[in-house]
């Protein structure tokens, strides 16, 4: 596929090549792609290999395994929606309600809270939409008391947050009768959440490698973690997940982004699939396995 | 609203932000798994708590603790943490052979003084397992060290773990072994083969 | 012939699981020879998520060190009640040795094979435990 500015010199990438590429994407970050996301993968890379001047694949890939001018960084950009919006990766909200709170409320008095984690939650949007989602999809929203925190390294994206005001563009996904249900106008083109709901979620600090800092959040049952482990080198990756784990109940849940793996980064977890999602589970009880 | 917002923090369980260095230490030979649990997760700082560590490592019966010790090793980080993990290459149990290369391919500057000994190690599965800890260098030092196995390597699997991992990442100065090796295997199944696409793929990088 | 040709005259497929690129190359190149509809995965994951997107008769498992995921895979999807989950296994390991051969036997593995693999064993095999000859 010729790119303008690279002449008659066509980039000629083979689906050999591909899987090349992938195969070092996982080994370095943990993302897996499925067969249905190879041709995103396709112009992802044609991207980056004119972005990087590179005639050919074999020179992006040696490139790549250099990480020369952080192209790894730049790759997994490209492959990183990193726009945030209300409902944002439904199908994981999806699973929630279908799978993950079943398996919660199992054994969960009324009175012991079931409580969620959204980390990093940047500007709020996600810990948000978990709290509208339950309470649009949760038959049994009303019989628990249900714990949203949102956690972020970024104060600013926190303050944000807690203010809770949006444009138009981070409301697109959201239905009609959801946005006027939790929403007011406050001009043209902005909205801020209802109060009710944005005094219902806690938000706090946290550095998700740092042990101290993360032991103050526990007892989670469900911990949204998505697109940002894939970021972290291989040794902060071992510690954010060492405390994920620590911050979850047994048979707690946590969720990565889409095409995110757990089992490259730590196998302290085990792989959930359920229709809607792959989701990853700390164990029941800890066995030693001696 | 069922939602509820709870804004004390939790108090319960976690790291306990006052154990001195020692007190750390102590908690590490814990038979409360909670408490090894979290002192292992705060230390990982000192090179000199390396052999603490590796002692804890050898006996800690609870997954999810030998991946926080693995981990404490893997942030210090220099050869006396890489030489602890060695010796797991060859433990009979598959998950800790997995953890300890996953551990060791996060540390491939520690780990350079052992891989010629590695390579040549009695067990063929140690060398293959020093073959995957050889991609983790740069191209020319890994390409010198699989031209070497190459070269003297008699287990056909070996140097097909050696031919696989420079069809990744090898130089052009790895054709001539490459060539060589393709002659002394011509009669093995797959080698040729491999032999055959890595030499493409070397040549295809390198403009040829 | 297209994917969808293929079907039509029901080739079988055939899915090789093993983290070597190379050995995937080899067997995909001696299999697809005889007529064999090929497909490839990296890890016991994305093979796992493969299995449970498309139909294959059978599956080409690499379980030897270090990446026993192999037997994972197998034994998540001999638990798994997916369609998949019966699918004959062809096992390919380093060692002979015994215990390969109750491990194997353990995740329902039809028959194995040690490495490096012959292109006469290959085939033979695979056409038996897809019930295909040419």
């Amino acid at each position: 596929m010729a790119r303008s500015g690279q002449g008659d010199h066509a980039s000629h990438v083979t689906p050999e090549d591909v899987r090349r590429l992938c195969e070092f994407l996982y080994r370095r970050t943990g993302m897996l792609f499925s067969d249905d996301k190879r041709y995103y993968i396709d112009r992802r890379l044609n991207e980056r290999m004119a972005a990087s001047g590179s005639p050919s694949f074999q020179s992006y890939f040696a490139l790549l395994r250099s990480d020369f001018d952080r192209e790894i960084e730049h790759l997994v950009n490209a492959f990183t929606v990193n726009e945030t919006y209300f409902f944002r990766e439904e199908h994981q909200l999806r699973c929630m309600t279908s799978d993950l709170l079943r398996s919660v409320i199992r054994d969960r008095r009324p009175d012991e809270p079931i409580r969620i984690w959204s980390v990093p939650c940047s500007t709020g949007e996600e810990p948000y939409s978990i709290g509208i989602w339950l309470m649009e999809n949760f038959p049994e929203v009303d019989n628990y008391q249900i714990e949203i925190v949102g956690s972020d390294i970024d104060t600013r994206a926190l303050a944000s947050a807690a203010e809770g005001i949006y444009g138009a563009r981070a409301l697109m996904k959201l239905p009609r009768e959801l946005v006027a249900r939790y929403f007011e106008g406050v001009t043209a083109d902005t909205y801020r959440i209802d109060p009710g709901l944005r005094d219902s979620i806690h938000f706090t600090k946290v550095n998700l490698v740092d042990p101290r800092e993360m032991a103050r959040h526990r007892n989670f049952d469900i911990v949204f973690c998505r697109n940002v482990l894939i970021y972290f080198d291989d040794a902060s990756r071992r510690i954010a997940a060492e405390n994920l784990f620590d911050c979850l109940r047994p048979g707690g849940f946590i969720c990565l982004g889409h095409s995110e793996t757990m089992s490259r980064i730590s196998s302290l977890f085990r792989v959930c699939r359920y229709p809607d999602a792959i989701v990853y589970q700390r164990p029941e009880i800890e066995r030693d396995q001696d | 609203m069922p939602l509820v917002k709870k804004s004390a923090p939790q108090a319960s369980g976690g790291i306990t932000v006052d154990d001195d260095h020692a007190g750390l230490l102590q908690k590490l030979s814990s038979p409360e798994p909670d408490a090894r649990w979290n002192a292992v997760r705060v230390l990982g700082n000192d090179p000199k708590d390396v052999p603490a560590l590796a002692a804890a490592l050898a006996i800690e019966p609870m997954p999810h603790v030998r991946e926080a010790i693995m981990t404490a090793l893997i942030r210090i980080g220099d050869e006396t943490s890489a030489e602890a993990l060695l010796p797991y290459l060859r433990s009979p149990d598959a998950a800790r052979r997995g953890a300890a290369i996953e551990a060791l391919q996060s540390l491939p500057s520690a780990t350079a003084p052992f891989m010629l000994a590695l390579l040549r190690d009695n067990d063929t599965d140690v060398r293959i397992l020093a073959i995957e800890l050889v991609r983790g260098m740069p191209p020319a030092d890994a390409t010198r060290l699989l031209c070497n196995v190459l070269e003297q390597e008699g287990h056909p699997n070996v140097c097909a773990s050696a031919v696989d991992a420079l069809a990744e990442l090898g130089t052009p100065e790895a054709l001539p072994a490459l060539q060589t090796c393709a002659q002394r295997f011509a009669e093995t199944p797959f080698l040729p083969f491999a032999i055959s696409v890595a030499i493409a793929r070397i040549s295809d990088a390198n403009g040829g | 012939m297209t994917r969808i040709e293929q079907a039509a005259a029901s080739l079988p497929r055939v899915l090789v699981v093993d983290d070597s690129s190379l050995v995937r190359l080899y067997y995909r190149d001696v299999l697809e020879k005889r007529g064999f509809d090929v497909d490839q995965a990296m890890n016991g994951l994305e093979a796992m998520e493969r299995v449970l997107a498309q139909p294959f008769d059978l599956l080409i498992v690499d379980v030897n060190m270090p990446k026993m995921d192999g037997f994972s895979f197998l034994r998540e999807l001999r638990r798994s009640k997916s369609e998949a989950a019966a699918l004959p296994a062809l096992i390919i390991t380093t060692e002979a040795g015994r215990e390969d051969a109750e491990e194997a036997r353990a995740v329902g593995a039809n028959f194995y094979l040690v490495k490096p693999v012959s292109e006469a064993d290959l085939r033979d095999h695979v056409a038996v435990l897809t019930g295909y000859r040419r």
